[in-house]
């Protein structure tokens, strides 16, 4: 019974997504009914699988037409999840339910609503299909797909200045690198003559010719793509500012995960590179050069969610770093950090998307200010996501990040390569860096003073503040129970991602693994530090309420504002101190005037990198996939 | 001979490639993109050619006796080709319509032009 489930969980998707082409492009009630019915049932339909698969540690194959292997041929589309797959399909549909929840409250009113939720359910469908199939090919469609669908709902606003020209961009170079996924597809098809990934795993792995290097270079370069690390991740922050919140949440969640599960899947698994010290340090190098960009780059902005974009790129970078840092500890950071990401990550969109939403359309940190006053519940949900996508305890970021710090630093210990030493300050440096620039956007935007414009402003509707709540909540259960989740959640992950045997054997028949002569990564074992949010937490609240009571005793008449009824005695009045109060909020673009101006020469050569132009943009992706490949092939033979 | 075959894809991935990163017309780029994917669909069909084979219509027990084994075309290329031309006509038929729009919306189709969204 169970073994149906997930190919259930896709097809019902794809279903549902007709169903609403046909049913709900009319009735606002039956098209939000048909979606929220679907999506509930493949939660509960992914959700059943956690007990066998992550707890047990059992790999469920399905082969499509019962076409099982002969004679230790595949020959039939399978499906196969592990651990590892199943983990990123529950990141995929948490955050696809709840963005559809808050989608009903954001999109209401919206022409071609239909659509809106056919692609979307499109998009869900083709991301937990990537996570499950065992078929090298079945994955380049469902990234097809996936792409398709993200391109249309990144335009869906055609009237939204730039939002035509942020899906052209994304089309092209994200077909450019499917390209490169094809091709590499291919060459192991001329090699190999089969796609299934469990059979593909005894035949690759440490055999290196020149033909499988080149589809190794190109994969990876395409997932690169996929994932959005630099220099492939111009067309993510132009998507990001102009498709509706609930996209951008998926985009940033989920999106960039399933490049970043392709590349896992990949080099895990399929080639099994990553005892390679020349893999850890191309996986490693792009990590880190994201991580340091994106955050570099999300100082500058000054644009809502084109800021929140660029983090999204830095934190994508974060989890590059740690997957390519080829331990069981870094990958155990990265996967839990994918997973939080999509939390925080997501809470922030939703929460940038209520200010828009509420504002009228927004999105310019110079116009906003002083809203926490107008929309407290949105406030006190973006404190949380600011707090833990900086890394502050007790919230889910930190925990994770320290996870990152630690495998950096073990790496840069165990290896005595001074080169992992520079990454774990860089990943220190990039947290700052992410906290210095939250508190520019919740002073811009949440404190400080309310611009005439938005004097009108309410809270955000109920159904939008539902989801961001839950997220909230969540942040904080992650965080405060990391233990527990790490342990349950991720652990299992990285344990299949590990143990090639077991995935194989299932797949292909008993013994199969061992008879091609696969032997396991070696395992070491993950511990997971002593160090206790409950103890920071304690720590900071007893600070903070330092500070408060500091504040509160010396409260005396200081900054407060006299009203003044009639202006004329003003004039006569004796002890006529300071001005009339006038607007004089701190904007966005001048929170940090003082760093940008210091760092004017890089952010020169940054604008110079950035131009907007597509032409460039695709240079790049080609220039720096040509790089990978002949990385490899310098260095892997 | 295959290699004529190798050789032609991988001048129309190049060629593909080249174009779309060089071009400023985007209906050119989304030409580029049509060579690189047909560059691809030749390389994956050629995967699959086996000179002077028969039709792929056999008994696993006859593969497995070794019965002409070697000489048949394998199907799966071909259906794989099939999937991703259909793949690379969408590609073309969104950017087309994109690009309609963008022309629409900006009044140049040039890619200088069509640069709001940049730093």
């Amino acid at each position: 019974m169970i073994q149906h489930f997930p190919v259930l969980a896709v097809m019902s998707l794809f279903l549902g997504a007709f169903l609403v082409e046909i049913f709900g492009t009319k009735r606002e009630a039956v098209r939000n009914a048909i979606t929220f019915v679907t999506f509930t049932l493949v939660l509960i339909l992914l959700y059943a699988l956690i007990k066998p698969v992550i707890l047990e540690g059992r790999v469920i194959s399905y082969w499509m037409g019962n076409w099982e292997p002969v004679a230790g041929y595949a020959i039939g589309i399978g499906y196969e999840v592990d651990a590892l797959g199943l983990v990123f399909a529950i990141i995929a549909i948490t955050a696809f339910w709840l963005s559809n929840l808050y989608s009903f409250g954001y999109m209401k009113g919206e022409h071609h609503l239909g659509h809106f939720y056919t692609l979307f359910m499109m998009l869900c469908g083709s991301i937990i299909g990537f996570c499950m199939t065992g078929d090298l090919f079945n994955m380049y469609i469902m990234v097809e797909i996936m792409t398709f669908s993200a391109v249309a709902l990144t335009g869906f606003n055609t009237d939204k200045d730039g939002a035509l020209e942020a899906a052209l961009k994304y089309l092209v170079i994200c077909s450019v690198g499917s390209g490169f996924i094809l091709t590499g597809i291919a060459l192991i098809y001329l090699q190999c003559h089969t796609l299934n990934i469990a059979q593909l795993a005894t035949m690759l792995a440490g055999r290196l010719t020149p033909t499988t290097l080149m589809s190794f270079g190109l994969i990876v370069a395409g997932f690169g793509v996929k994932s959005f690390m630099v220099p492939f991740h111009t067309p993510l922050a132009d998507a990001h500012a102009v498709a509706p919140s609930p996209i951008s949440m998926v985009l940033s969640g989920v999106v960039t995960k399933a490049g970043v599960y392709g590349m896992i899947r990949c080099i895990y698994i399929l080639f099994r590179a990553m005892d390679l010290t020349q893999m850890q340090i191309l996986i490693t190098t792009f990590g880190t050069v994201t991580m340091f960009l994106g955050v570099s780059m999300a100082l500058k902005q000054h644009d809502f969610k084109r800021l929140l974009a660029f983090h999204s790129i830095s934190q994508v970078g974060y989890i590059l770093l740690a997957v390519g840092l080829g331990t069981t500890l870094g990958l155990t950071g990265g996967i839990f950090h994918a997973a939080n990401h999509m939390l925080f990550k997501g809470l922030l969109f939703l929460a940038a998307g209520a200010v828009l939403h509420q504002t009228g359309g927004i999105t310019d940190l110079d116009r906003l200010g002083g809203l926490s006053k107008k929309m407290p519940h949105t406030t006190i949900c973006f404190l949380v996501g600011a707090a833990a996508i900086s890394g502050i305890p007790p919230f889910n970021g930190f925990a994770s990040k320290w996870l990152i710090y630690q495998a950096a630093y073990t790496k840069a210990i165990e290896s005595g390569n001074f080169y992992y030493l520079i990454v774990t300050i860089a990943a220190l440096t990039v947290s700052v860096m992410t906290l210095a620039s939250f508190v520019k956007i919740t002073q811009a935007v949440f404190f400080g003073q309310l611009s005439e414009a938005n004097k009108d402003v309410t809270e955000a509707p109920k159904v939008m503040l539902v989801p961001m709540y839950i997220i909230s909540a969540l942040c904080l259960i992650t965080g405060v129970g990391y233990k527990f989740f790490a342990s349950y959640f991720v652990l299992p992950a990285v344990n299949s991602a590990v143990n090639v045997t077991n995935y194989i054997d299932v797949m292909m028949g008993d013994g199969y693994a061992a008879a091609a002569g696969v032997s396991n990564m070696a395992a070491d074992n993950v511990m997971i530090s002593s160090w206790s949010p409950v103890v920071y937490l304690i720590l900071f609240v007893t600070v903070l309420a330092a500070a408060c009571i500091v504040i509160l005793a010396s409260s005396g008449d200081r900054g407060r504002v006299v009203e003044v009824t009639d202006k004329d005695a003003l004039k006569h009045s004796n002890f006529f101190s300071g001005e009339e109060p006038v607007y004089s909020h701190v904007s966005g673009s001048d929170m940090l005037w003082g760093y940008k101006h210091n760092f004017k020469a890089y952010y020169n050569i940054m604008d110079k990198i950035h131009t907007g132009r597509m032409t460039d943009y695709c240079s790049m992706v080609v220039i720096a996939a040509a790089v990978i490949i002949v990385f490899m092939f310098m260095f892997m033979r | 001979m295959m290699i004529y075959n190798y050789i032609a894809c991988i001048l129309l991935i190049v060629l593909g490639l080249y174009t779309v990163c060089t071009q400023k017309n985007l209906l050119k780029t989304i030409i580029g993109l049509g060579i690189t994917d047909y560059g691809i669909n030749l390389l994956i069909v050629s995967s699959g050619f086996n000179d002077g084979g028969s039709v792929p219509i056999y008994q696993m027990s006859d593969l497995l006796n070794g019965v002409s084994s070697q000489f048949f075309v394998d199907p799966v290329p071909q259906a794989l080709t099939l999937t991703s031309i259909v793949i690379g006509a969408c590609v073309n038929a969104m950017a087309l319509a994109i690009v309609v729009m963008i022309k629409k919306k900006y009044g140049s189709i040039n890619v200088d032009d069509v640069r709001r969204l940049k730093g």
